[in-house]
């Protein structure tokens, strides 16, 4: 047998790999293949990377996992789970089991994704087994057939919608240490986040009802008290006489071309996105600070479409919107205050709405005109062109194009809500 | 007039490629074809030997695409395996240089005998690392005065002190040496010993020892590659489609001539086009060129992409190249644009 025969070279301490540091580049080589050298320089370089490529996959027997690779479900039933990984990657499921080849019973255990299973195997953090049908008794803790990276990677992309360009992006996250799960659940015993309430409720719509009655009043009060006339808001807009007029109002029956993201945009067909469109969200993506439980994930901080960048095409608008429609307002991004630490943002229930903010500062300026001794408010104001900027929505789109991956941010910017003016 | 284009046809991009393709030719002549490893249509290669083999001899890059292990949280310089861009691939094929291999299938159910053979393999080797760290361990016991200076020594002592009270705070029971302790691993608590253990000298003993995940599957005995020689035949079993349209075609067409004439090649889609040609090692050279691929002579251009084309190329030093795939007389034509900056 030949499959330890690798180096052993010193003790049970592998060899641990550098990354080879790579000095300026040259603009070409030399006429001929290149000077003396820069053939050396070449050699040395290439020797690096390859020996940083042979390091072999070795871990501690004392904190390897082993898992069962069961194809025909497509998971990793982990049987022996250490490591800090398990607690960001991983999810119980009931499975039959026969208990001593007598009557099958549901058993919960832990499972593994496809993506995840095989980011463990290549990490060298799992060793691998693959359930076969094949007598095993007298080779007590062999579990099955075992698997190398290279089989690992032949037989468990392909499951589970899993294809390379996925798993390289979730890979390439991972590594940095972002918390990647599935979108849609693979199966029900998947835990996602819970549903989204609705972002404009009752609760927020009265509120703001009750503000725009508040401030018409205080305006016209005030206005009568300083004696002036605003040519700006020519129209003295009675709120008890004018049922359901103001300024908004009478602005939105004039404008003839509707703007904003609420009005669909028009297609001739009834479907404008094709059923095999790729543009689907696939992974929700958390920071590496998100104080992530799996068994109850929070909202996700990004949520990722995948693609292949040699199929697809940019996306369309009828794709951006259609990713859109299914993500949450983010609240826009406060400004940075010089010399303040940066203010921890709460979750988006509650930020208040940037048009409530501005109508709350407005009403101020009008209460208070020498602006010194303003009171002050518990949110900032926004910066409009930072949150034109940032949009309302986000969607990240990873391009990967062969290995290579290019991630690309589209937002949803709402100018109709930032009036310049 | 502040902008223009230098607009000029390249018939002889390099001259360095002639001598390099005889020496090509005779290498491939003389060594077996590598294996590329082919699952869902993408092509692999595993073995570190063969990656050297495909850079330094054939010019042949791909990309690193898998974890490296013990550098895991990086993503600078990623390790086994090289995916290779189809084009990569389908020109290997062609001349000859690897063959296709269905990897899936390759990997068989190992016969219960053999995976006896593996075990006893696995846990002569964790006896002999264990047997190996023991012998490093009385060794250095045996000659502690290699340590240069005073001070070292005495640090050294305390170390050994140190990591001694904790092996006895923690294994206390660990005696005896030869034989690993009778009792089936405790390294599996959830599953309470699958089978009984029929002869009791195969056990893994209870002591630390590195367990190894192999990279590369070419050294299990149940492994067995059968090699797909050609575009035809590797089509006709189902395990590679590309090139399959014109658009892929051209991509093959472009690549090969490029690769002929002696650069190297790299995704461009950070660049704005289909490839960068470097005229040499890109771990050593800047490339020269961005290429975009155009697949037919009466293929339309917009000025607009010309425009970007030319400023983003020149943004970052390169030349933009628009490579012209005729289809049916297999020949491409080179335009390169560059920002001219008259004024």
């Amino acid at each position: 047998m030949r499959i330890h025969c690798t180096k052993r070279s010193r003790n049970i301490g592998t060899v641990r790999p550098v990354i080879p540091k790579r000095g300026e580049k040259d603009f070409e080589p030399a006429p001929g293949g290149g000077s003396g050298l820069q053939v050396h320089v070449l050699d040395r370089a290439r020797a690096a990377m390859f020996d940083a490529l042979k390091a072999d996959r070795a871990i501690s027997s004392k904190s390897a996992s082993y898992g069962i690779w069961c194809p025909q479900i497509s998971r990793v039933h982990v049987t022996v789970a250490r490591g800090i990984h398990f607690s960001v990657m991983g999810h119980s499921a009931a499975r039959p089991t026969s208990i001593d080849n007598g009557p099958t019973k549901l058993q919960k255990r832990l499972e593994l994704l496809p993506e995840e299973a095989l980011y463990l195997i290549e990490r060298g953090a799992l060793f691998c087994w693959k359930d076969i049908q094949v007598d095993l008794t007298g080779l007590d803790d062999i579990e099955g057939a075992p698997m190398s990276v290279q089989q690992a990677f032949a037989e468990i992309i392909g499951k589970e919608d899993l294809t390379l360009e996925k798993y390289q992006v979730f890979a390439y996250l991972r590594r940095l240490g972002y918390v990647v799960t599935r979108t849609d659940p693979p199966s029900p015993s998947y835990p996602v986040p819970p549903p989204r309430l609705g972002s404009d409720g009752a609760p927020l719509s009265f509120c703001r009802r009750l503000l725009s009655i508040f401030s018409l009043f205080t305006t016209s009060v005030l206005r009568f008290w300083r004696g002036s006339f605003n040519w700006w808001r020519p129209l003295r807009i009675s709120r008890w006489i004018h049922h359901d007029k103001s300024y908004g109002k009478v602005l939105k029956s004039l404008r003839v071309i509707t703007a904003g993201h609420s009005v669909t945009p028009h297609s001739s067909r009834a479907t404008p996105v094709a059923p095999s469109s790729p543009y689907k969200i696939f992974y929700n993506m958390y920071k590496p600070s998100t104080n992530f439980r799996k068994t109850a994930p929070p909202q996700p901080d990004f949520q990722i479409v995948v693609i292949n960048a040699r199929t697809a095409f940019v996306p369309s608008l009828y794709e951006l919107t259609e990713l859109f429609n299914v993500l949450p307002e983010i609240p826009p991004p406060l400004p940075r205050k010089r010399g303040a630490p940066p203010v921890v943002q709460s979750s988006p229930a509650a930020v208040v709405s940037p048009v409530h903010t501005s109508t709350f500062r407005h009403l101020f300026s009008w209460l208070l005109p020498s602006s010194t001794s303003q009171p002050i408010s518990s949110q900032p104001r926004p910066h409009p062109f930072a949150a034109l900027k940032a949009g309302k929505k986000n969607i990240v789109i990873a391009a990967v194009d062969s290995g290579n991956i290019s991630f690309f941010r589209f937002s949803q910017g709402a100018f109709e809500e930032w009036p310049t003016l | 007039m502040w902008l223009g284009y230098v607009t000029y046809e390249r018939k002889h991009i390099d001259p360095l490629s002639f001598n390099s393709q005889v020496n090509l030719a005779r290498i491939a002549g003389m060594t077996p074809p590598i294996l590329l490893r082919v699952s869902n249509f993408k092509a692999y290669v595993w073995d570190v030997d063969d990656i050297n083999i495909l850079r330094s001899h054939h010019h042949i890059c791909g990309i690193l695409t898998g974890t490296l292990p013990h550098l895991s949280s990086q993503n600078i310089f990623l390790g086994l395996p090289l995916q290779l861009m189809p084009e990569e691939a389908v020109l290997l094929l062609e001349n000859g240089i690897a063959v296709l291999v269905d990897d899936p299938s390759a990997h068989h159910i190992p016969s219960p005998s053999a995976l006896k053979l593996w075990k006893e393999a696995r846990l002569d080797d964790a006896r002999q690392q264990i047997a190996l760290t023991e012998e490093k361990g009385s060794i250095e016991a045996s000659n502690p005065d290699r340590a240069m200076s005073e001070n070292a020594k005495r640090k050294r002592k305390e170390r050994e002190e140190r990591r001694a009270r904790a092996k006895a705070d923690t294994a206390p029971s660990v005696t005896a040496e030869d034989s690993p302790s009778p009792h089936p691993t405790s390294e599996n608590p959830s599953q309470p010993a699958i089978g009984e253990p029929p002869d009791s000298a195969i056990v893994m003993p209870s002591k630390s020892y590195t367990v190894n995940i192999p990279a590369s599957s070419s050294n299990l005995e149940w492994y067995a590659p059968h090699s797909h020689a050609s575009l035809t035949i590797a089509r006709e079993a189902g395990i590679w489609l590309y090139p399959s349209t014109l658009q892929e075609r051209a991509r093959c067409g472009v690549f090969r001539d490029l690769w002929e004439k002696g650069y190297y090649m790299g995704g461009g889609i950070k660049f704005g086009g289909e490839y960068l040609v470097y005229p040499g090692d890109p771990l050593r050279y800047h490339s020269h060129f961005v290429a975009s691929v155009i697949e037919a002579p009466d293929a339309a251009l917009r000025p607009m992409e010309i425009v970007a084309h030319g400023r983003l190329g020149t943004g970052t030093k390169k030349a933009h190249l628009l490579c012209e795939w005729n289809d049916e007389t297999q020949v491409v034509s080179y335009l390169s644009v560059e920002w001219a900056g008259f004024g």
